[in-house]
């Protein structure tokens, strides 16, 4: 997974710091020729994005019934973010390039500018060019431009393609858990996903299987305006394993785009399902200008002994709203979150997770390490509850933040609710910065100031880390290191 | 007293914390191979004295100089200074949650090594180094997998400032209060540690209230640090007549702080 | 809207005082305010039902009631009855640098002084803080002069009959290097609806004893609030006891408006039946320097439920802040709910701030302890619930206190384990 993370830098936090000088280095635009709406969103907008994915009549019914709901919906305000408000009207919902209009058979016929995109993003798309072991689904806007590996994936009876295909191919396992883990009406960005959203990876891993490579997913935003739906569908069956790896830039642009995704995990008895992001959207700038909106409703529902493990690097975006989740519906399941959350120059993130304990004897562990420097905010928001049937139940849940300079904020919101006695429920949280005493030891042991610093906020999200698959963690230290720079003066 | 080159050259050095004179007019002068023990009482400025010599913020230089191998020491950050050779045996080591001894020290011997223009050193080459030093200060192997002095006792850690130092192999040691809170055995293996890093270009100094370090640890000149300043020189003989007579006898002009330990 | 909060508005308009300008402001703000909703976050685990259904009137009729008799406790006592000041259960002497006045019957500075304070501590936030504001029927006035210390600690009882509805209000300013123990008590009995605000300015190096004590069960409605104002180097220390009634909130804020100020705050709550207990602890750190520390613990049997939101918010300015809270809970029932929120916002980065939170049972190893040595199981339940609380209750400074109220807890764990 290092392919992902390597090629991609930051704006640094501006505060103390003289030398901003390093770029957003996935902050490129792709010259590519896309059809793309004229932005609006009505029942025809719908009915279109349906026409242009070829969905059957089911489909389309289910998005109109979603946007429906969402006109009746309030945008959600309370989280701690701050951001003017959006208009739904000024949005194109639907961009695609024109070469992926006759859908490529194989990557020979998939425009080389495409390719090139993904290259440039350490992504290379051509087989033997990629790491072996990991399957690449690489969406481009609203279209899903190539999955890789996916010969590989069949012999052992893995589907992985974007939910388009699935739709078509597979539309008896989407409609049997679409929507059914996320309701429609869920949440404001949940209803409005499910009315517009255009592309995304489904993934299905049959009875007993153990997926035998790790399945990614890498999302692109290049065209301007136009907010991204993508929707993610992943079903563990029976005694399955699968880890699965998301990773997102977009190019650096003085709009705010929306990104509003939709996640639904679905993990059948003694299934487990390991889910990684490394969130990278365009940031904004350092006064806070541009950057991506990014509202996402990830939720994961765990049957009889299953596990769902989440687990975020959480770096760019403007703002984030973002709550991964588990519904511990069978006995004996396991909920896990672990996340690290970077906030800097203007940088706004609300983020953590639920833990819904229904099934006895069901387990949630909870580690979550925000980290805000410059003019940044970070929120931890999440909720533990014990419903009255989760005998046994046990949360431990450890939040820790970590402020870098005086113009930052760190904040904790976490909602416990307990209606079984013997469900026990631990919960901590603390709060420090970077210790003059460290910062003294390090560079008396011949350390740079920011060397220094990196070091102990990696030692500060090792926990988080070490949950990350091997080079993905080494990548996520290093991606850390890169956005701190000149955060110390 | 032989013709070489100084390694350090404190010239009437006076500095403060926070508004508050600790140094008033320090002097000394240390030549490669040197062991020099820095005597006193609480509160005559000697773990200040490490501190203004490694740049900890906070402390002000208000005069005097200090060169170290000829150059300017205040012209130097913290980080330079330790790259020039400069290293501080800590009284109170700080612990750092989640890096690693080993990472730590490593990203340590990097930086000072590439500063010097040397060759990074091979991970399988600095492990064996770093494993025989862990034996040498008789610290578990595991050690270095754990956190920076997390969960260390007293003994540990200053055991573990004593690895520090045999792997980045400084030019100049200050060990503050290093005997402090440690038994009789861990205390030989200290000055053991110590002792096997003496060398023809390699200095101490050794800052200590109590003479029983300086059984072990046998040092070419000992000073009296009192009220900021060096009030009395000698060779080890001075440690002892110091142990027989306390300090009391220098308190016959009223300490003005007790600002340090 | 509800008709309760009209018909408070209404009745608010009627009056017309000294407070006028202040109530005028109170108007206009519940004029502008939603009626809460489970989605109202400060309101959302606490359903004001009872106070929509609420029977209860302002009685006017002169009604003799007393407050409870501590043994070993020689108060001063400020008794409100159904919410008017009985001026008459009063000490005729008091200390010297103590005064107790109706705030109506001020005269010239101090009224216009006493006026300007009033409802300046206790944030706008709180929607019956703002009706209490309109509604309030008596105010009292307590301050204490420079560097003295009272020594005779102050007991205001609101004491409420049958079917009664009442609103008192004090205000009580500590001066300079002046110290003083306050007691808060309601006392209730059936279908009452109780508001009860005090708010506390502590000058500089003053020192206040605070207890607050909420033990009304049954069908109450009891609503109220204690808010402290810090100044440098001031502290203070509170104790809050509370049993839970068909709706019981209160809502404390602890204000570090100057530096190095030290706050510590026990609460304990001990809910049975079908009460609910809401306390909601917000702590603002606005300068450097200054210390809190909460302990939060409740014990939730039967169909009780226990809410708690303790925030600490620590402003840009407020570095070297330490600031703690520990909240511990034990949930007796598979019918109980516990709903607890501890919340940090933090804009200062030199600062040590943590929470903990924990939700369990009675720890079974020492029951079961208990029991190999024959004490019965639900005996040592009740001891084992005692040693909970009572670690808080041997924290109480005032000797008097924590004798008299230890027996009324521990008759309340024989209660609930009856149920």
């Amino acid at each position: 997974m290092c392919l992902f993370l390597a090629k991609v830098g930051f704006y640094m936090t501006e505060q103390i710091d003289k030398a901003l000088a390093r770029e957003y280095e996935a902050g490129f635009v792709s010259d590519v020729e896309s059809e793309t709406f004229e932005p609006g969103l009505d029942e025809s907008v719908i009915q279109r994005i349906s026409e242009m994915k070829g969905e059957p009549e089911w489909m389309l019914e289910w998005r109109l019934s979603a946007f429906r709901e969402w006109l009746k919906m309030e945008e959600p305000d309370w989280a701690l973010v701050d951001y003017p408000k959006i208009d739904f009207q000024a949005i194109s919902y639907y961009s695609a390039p024109k070469s992926m209009k006759d859908k490529p058979k194989s990557l020979d016929e998939v425009d080389p500018e495409l390719l090139r995109t993904y290259e440039k993003l350490g992504i290379p798309l051509i087989e033997q060019q990629m790491l072996a072991g990991i399957a690449v689904d690489a969406v481009f806007d609203s279209v899903s431009v190539v999955t890789t590996f996916r010969d590989k994936l069949e012999e052992a009876g893995v589907i992985f393609c974007p939910i388009s295909e699935a739709i078509k191919k597979h539309p008896e396992l989407v409609k049997k858990y679409i929507g059914s883990v996320v309701p429609k009406k869920d949440n404001y960005y949940a209803a409005l996903n499910c009315a517009v959203f255009t592309d995304g990876s489904f993934v299905y891993i049959p009875k007993g299987t153990r997926c035998p490579m790790e399945l990614s997913t890498y999302f692109r935003i290049n065209e301007q305006n136009t907010g991204q739906f993508e929707r993610t569908l992943i079903i563990a069956d029976e005694g399955s394993h699968v880890s699965y790896l998301e990773g997102c830039t977009a190019p650096q642009r003085d709009e705010n785009q929306l990104h509003a995704a939709v996640v639904e995990l679905v993990a059948m008895d003694n299934a487990e399902i390991k889910y990684s992001t490394v969130q990278n959207w365009y940031p904004g700038d350092e006064n806070g200008k541009g950057g991506i909106y990014n509202f996402v409703t990830k939720r994961g529902i765990c049957h009889t002994s299953a596990k769902i493990s989440w687990t975020q690097v959480e770096t760019g975006s403007a703002v984030t709203w973002k709550y991964p989740s588990c519904i511990l519906k069978g006995d004996n399941s396991v909920g896990e979150f672990y996340s690290v959350a970077l906030t800097r120059g203007r940088q706004q993130a609300d983020t953590g997770t639920k833990m819904i304990h229904i099934g006895k004897n069901t387990k949630s562990t909870i580690i979550a390490k925000g980290i805000s420097a410059g003019k940044s905010n970070g929120s931890y928001r999440g909720l533990v509850r014990m419903n009255p049937g989760a005998d046994g139940a046990r949360n431990f849940t450890q939040c820790d933040s970590l402020l870098i300079g005086d113009q930052c904020g760190a904040h904790t919101f976490p909602y416990v609710e307990s209606r079984n006695p013997s469900a026990i429920i631990e919960h901590e949280a603390t709060t420090s910065k970077v210790s003059d005493e460290q910062m003294f030891l390090c560079r008396q042991r011949g350390l740079d100031p920011e060397k220094a610093v990196s070091m102990i906020v990696n030692g500060f999200c090792k926990e988080v880390f070490k949950e990350l698959p091997m080079e993905f963690a080494v990548e996520a230290g290093k991606l850390l290191e890169i956005s701190l720079e000149g955060s110390v003066g | 007293m032989s013709n070489t080159k100084s390694l350090l050259t404190i010239e009437d050095l006076y500095a403060s914390v926070e508004e508050k004179q600790i140094l008033k007019g320090l002097s000394l002068d240390i030549k490669p191979g040197e062991v020099h023990a820095i005597m006193g009482p609480n509160g005559a400025g000697k773990s200040t004295l490490g501190y203004v010599l490694s740049g900890r913020d906070g402390y002000a230089v208000d005069d005097g100089s200090v060169t170290l191998n000829g150059e300017d020491l205040f012209e130097m950050e913290t980080e330079e200074r330790a790259r020039a050779g400069l290293f501080l045996a800590f009284q109170y080591p700080v612990e750092i949650p989640g890096v690693s001894n080993l990472e730590f020290l490593k990203a340590s011997v990097d930086a000072q090594r590439e500063a010097r223009g040397e060759d990074a050193i091979t991970s399988a080459d600095f492990l064996k180094e770093a494993k025989a030093a862990c034996k040498q200060v008789n610290l578990p192997i595991s050690f270095l997998k754990r956190g920076v002095n997390e969960g260390f006792s007293g003994g540990e850690k200053k055991r573990n400032e004593l690895m520090q130092m045999l792997l980045l192999k400084p030019q100049l040691c200050i060990l503050d209060e290093t005997d402090s809170g440690l038994d009789i055995d861990a205390l030989q293996v200290v000055a053991e540690g110590v002792n096997s890093q003496r060398s023809a270009d390699r200095s101490f100094i050794v800052v200590t209230h109590y003479q029983r370090l300086l059984d072990y640890i046998k040092p070419d000149f000992v000073h009296v640090l009192s009220d900021g300043k060096i009030v009395k020189s000698g060779d080890a003989s001075l440690a002892h007549e110091l142990e027989a007579q306390g300090y009391a006898w220098l308190q016959k002009e009223p300490a003005e702080d007790e600002l340090e330990g | 809207m509800s008709e309760w909060l009209e018909s408070a508005i209404t009745r608010a308009q009627d009056v017309n005082d000294w407070l006028a300008p202040k109530r005028a402001n109170a108007v206009e703000l519940l004029s502008n305010t939603n009626w809460p909703t489970r989605k109202t976050e400060a309101w959302r685990y606490t359903p004001l039902r009872s106070v929509e259904r609420s029977n209860a009137k302002v009685i006017t009729d002169v009604i003799g009631l007393s407050p409870v008799e501590v043994t070993g406790l020689s108060a001063i006592e400020l008794v409100f009855v159904n919410g008017k000041y009985d001026a008459s259960q009063l000490s005729k002497i008091l200390p010297e640098g103590l005064s107790i006045s109706l705030g109506q019957d001020l005269e010239g500075v101090q009224k216009a002084e006493a006026l300007d304070v009033f409802s300046t501590i206790k944030p706008e936030r709180h929607l019956f803080g703002l009706v209490n504001d309109a509604l309030a029927q008596d105010v009292i006035v307590i301050s204490v002069t420079e560097g003295v210390e009272i020594t005779q600690p102050i007991r205001i009882s609101s004491l409420l009959s049958q079917g009664a509805e009442s609103h008192t209000r004090v205000q009580v300013s500590l001066a300079e290097g002046s110290r003083l123990t306050v007691i808060e008590d309601v006392q209730a009995s059936g279908d009452t609806l109780n508001t009860a605000f005090v708010e506390y300015d502590i000058a500089k190096k003053a020192h206040l004893e605070h207890y607050r004590f909420a033990l009304q069960t049954g069908s109450n409605v009891a609503i109220g609030g204690s808010h402290f104002n810090l100044r440098d180097h001031a502290s203070m220390h509170s104790t809050i006891v509370a049993f839970g009634s068909d709706l019981s909130r209160l809502d404390t804020d602890i204000i570090h408006a100057g530096e190095f100020a030290d706050a510590k705050l026990n609460a304990m709550y001990l809910l049975d039946g079908k009460e609910l207990f809401d306390l909601h602890a917000t702590v603002e750190h606005a300068m450097p320097n200054g210390t809190t520390e909460e302990n939060v613990r409740c014990i939730v049997a039967d169909h009780a439920r226990a809410v708690f939101n303790g925030r600490i918010h620590i402003h840009r300015d407020a570095q070297k802040t330490l600031a703690e809270l520990n909240n511990r809970n034990l949930l007796m029932s598979n019918t109980a709910e516990i709903n607890t929120k501890p919340e940090l916002e933090i804009y200062a980065d030199d600062v040590r701030c943590a929470h903990g939170a924990t939700v369990a049972q009675i720890d079974k190893q020492a029951l079961y302890y208990l029991q190999t040595r024959g004490v019965s199981r639900s005996k040592a339940q009740v001891m084992l619930n005692f040693g909970f609380i009572n670690e808080l209750i041997d924290l109480m400074p005032n000797a008097a206190l924590a004798e008299w109220i230890r027996p009324v807890i521990r008759e309340r764990f024989a209660q609930m384990e009856v149920n």
